[in-house]
């Protein structure tokens, strides 16, 4: 019988490692600002950023890989949008769009594999759905659909690239190396690693 | 006595600024961009306590942001000559100059007001609104459940202590002579070891104080939903309708 319920626990870890990758992200956006400064005059700009678009998506990969339940991925990246409005980004209640939009292409890939395929091929495709998604948002929200569709394209090639880099590889191999170091016990990532182990 | 902004229920305020972001994107209207841009920063400058120093530190941002959309804009704009051009004959000025005349230069006003717009109000939200304020009202206007409304703030607390600790972890690293750069993953996975580590101990301290995410509790602060929220609510929205109805351009 899995538990579906969020504890207090859950909230927290989800929430902390949300602010520890938006402080990442920030570390990121240095070198994002001096590529957007570079590429500004020839128009493109927001190509600076978008070698970096996978942090984004960061809260809700790991959500849904340590939790592996329902609503993982909507509620970590709701948990992340929800902080970094709090932390006073400059697109407000705004930012908590988008991080629905983010949080709904991991968890539609998982709930058509029925919450239990949590495997890189998952995460993978997790990945560039969410590519795809969040650059369907920008066509509607930002105004991209006003934008050259060979600049769009290289924009979301990118884009996907940056996500499958940081959400697809980087986020399970991280929280594998937590499950190894034994500090997600508990967590239904760990109890996955333990299965897989005894059928070795 | 709290300014106004700064009075308006969070929620509410939330939700006006997510219905304007949904009806400013269905238009192209730059000026009606613009107008709704200055309006937001001077009803910041008036009904909020914000500093003019942070309200810079966030227009500085946003306004690199808008910069880049409008050279985005200018050069590549569906319809324009960007379609024909190959995207590697970006030597710029002589095409820059062609640009500019074409109507390229219009899209890249609709993109970069539009952005404008978006920011205002998202400030108008950002810097008018205690963290504080905006978890209370998320507990009683939306029913978050106090488990998340207390996790998040307890998160958010906890930044500071992170940002230090993330330096001494890089620091730590650095003493024993192994470099790291910014996307370094070491550093970023004793990181994450802290975080669960905090998680599970800020959670301990919060149930051995008492917290338990079902039993009903008292509230210090209840926000309420007046009918002078929903009054603001109805004018900025009704403002906005009426601006894409009569403004041409």
């Amino acid at each position: 019988m899995k538990n579906n319920a969020w504890k207090l626990k859950d909230v927290l870890l989800i929430a902390i490692c949300a602010v520890l990758f938006g402080v990442v992200y920030l570390g990121c956006t240095y070198v994002g600002g001096i590529l957007y400064g570079i590429l500004t005059p020839f128009g493109m700009a927001s190509l600076g950023y978008e070698p970096f678009y996978g942090i984004y998506f960061m809260a809700g990969a790991f959500g849904v890989y340590v939790m592996r339940k329902p609503g993982a991925g909507l509620i970590a990246e709701l948990l992340a949008a929800v902080l970094e409005c709090l932390f006073g980004n400059y697109f407000g209640p705004i930012i908590i769009l988008s991080g629905l939009v983010q949080g709904f292409g991991f968890e539609l890939i998982v709930a058509l594999k029925g919450y239990k395929k949590f495997d890189r091929l998952t995460m993978i495709e997790g990945a560039v759905l969410c590519s795809v998604l969040t650059l369907g948002y920008n066509l509607v929200i930002s105004g991209y659909n006003q934008i050259a569709v060979p600049v769009l394209a290289l924009m979301l090639a990118v884009r996907i690239v940056s996500a499958i880099a940081f959400d697809g590889i980087i986020t399970p191999l991280l929280a594998d190396g937590l499950v190894k170091a034994g500090v997600l016990k508990g967590y239904a990532v760990a109890r996955a690693a333990d299965a897989a182990d005894l059928e070795d | 006595m709290k300014p106004f902004l700064e009075q308006w229920n969070p929620t509410v305020k939330a939700a006006t600024v997510l219905v304007c972001v949904i009806l400013l994107s269905v238009q192209y209207l730059v000026s009606l961009n613009l107008a709704v841009f200055g309006l937001c920063v001077a009803l910041l400058l008036a009904g909020s306590r914000c500093g003019l120093r942070r309200l810079a530190a966030l227009l500085l941002p946003a306004g690199m942001a808008a910069l880049g959309l409008f050279f985005m804009g200018l050069y590549y704009a569906r319809g324009g000559a960007a379609d024909t051009a190959a995207l590697d004959t970006v030597s710029a000025l002589p095409y820059a100059v062609r640009a500019a005349m074409s109507r390229n230069l219009y899209t890249a006003l609709q993109l970069a007001t539009r952005l404008l717009a978006y920011a205002g109000l998202g400030m108008l939200f950002a810097l008018s609104t205690s963290g504080e304020f905006f978890i209370a009202s998320l507990l009683h206007q939306c029913h978050l459940p106090p488990r998340f409304a207390y996790g998040i703030l307890a998160a958010f607390h906890l930044m500071p202590g992170m940002v230090r600790e993330f330096r001494q972890v890089r620091l730590a690293f650095a003493v024993r002579g192994l470099h790291v750069h910014a996307l370094s993953l070491k550093p970023i996975f004793t990181m994450l070891v802290n975080s669960v580590r905090w998680s599970e101990s800020v959670a301990m301290a919060m149930e051995s104080k008492g917290f338990c995410g079902d039993a009903p509790r008292s509230y210090y602060t209840v926000p309420r939903v007046r009918a002078y929220d929903l009054a603001a609510s109805a004018a900025a929205v009704g403002g906005l309708v009426l601006g894409m109805l009569f403004l041409r351009y």
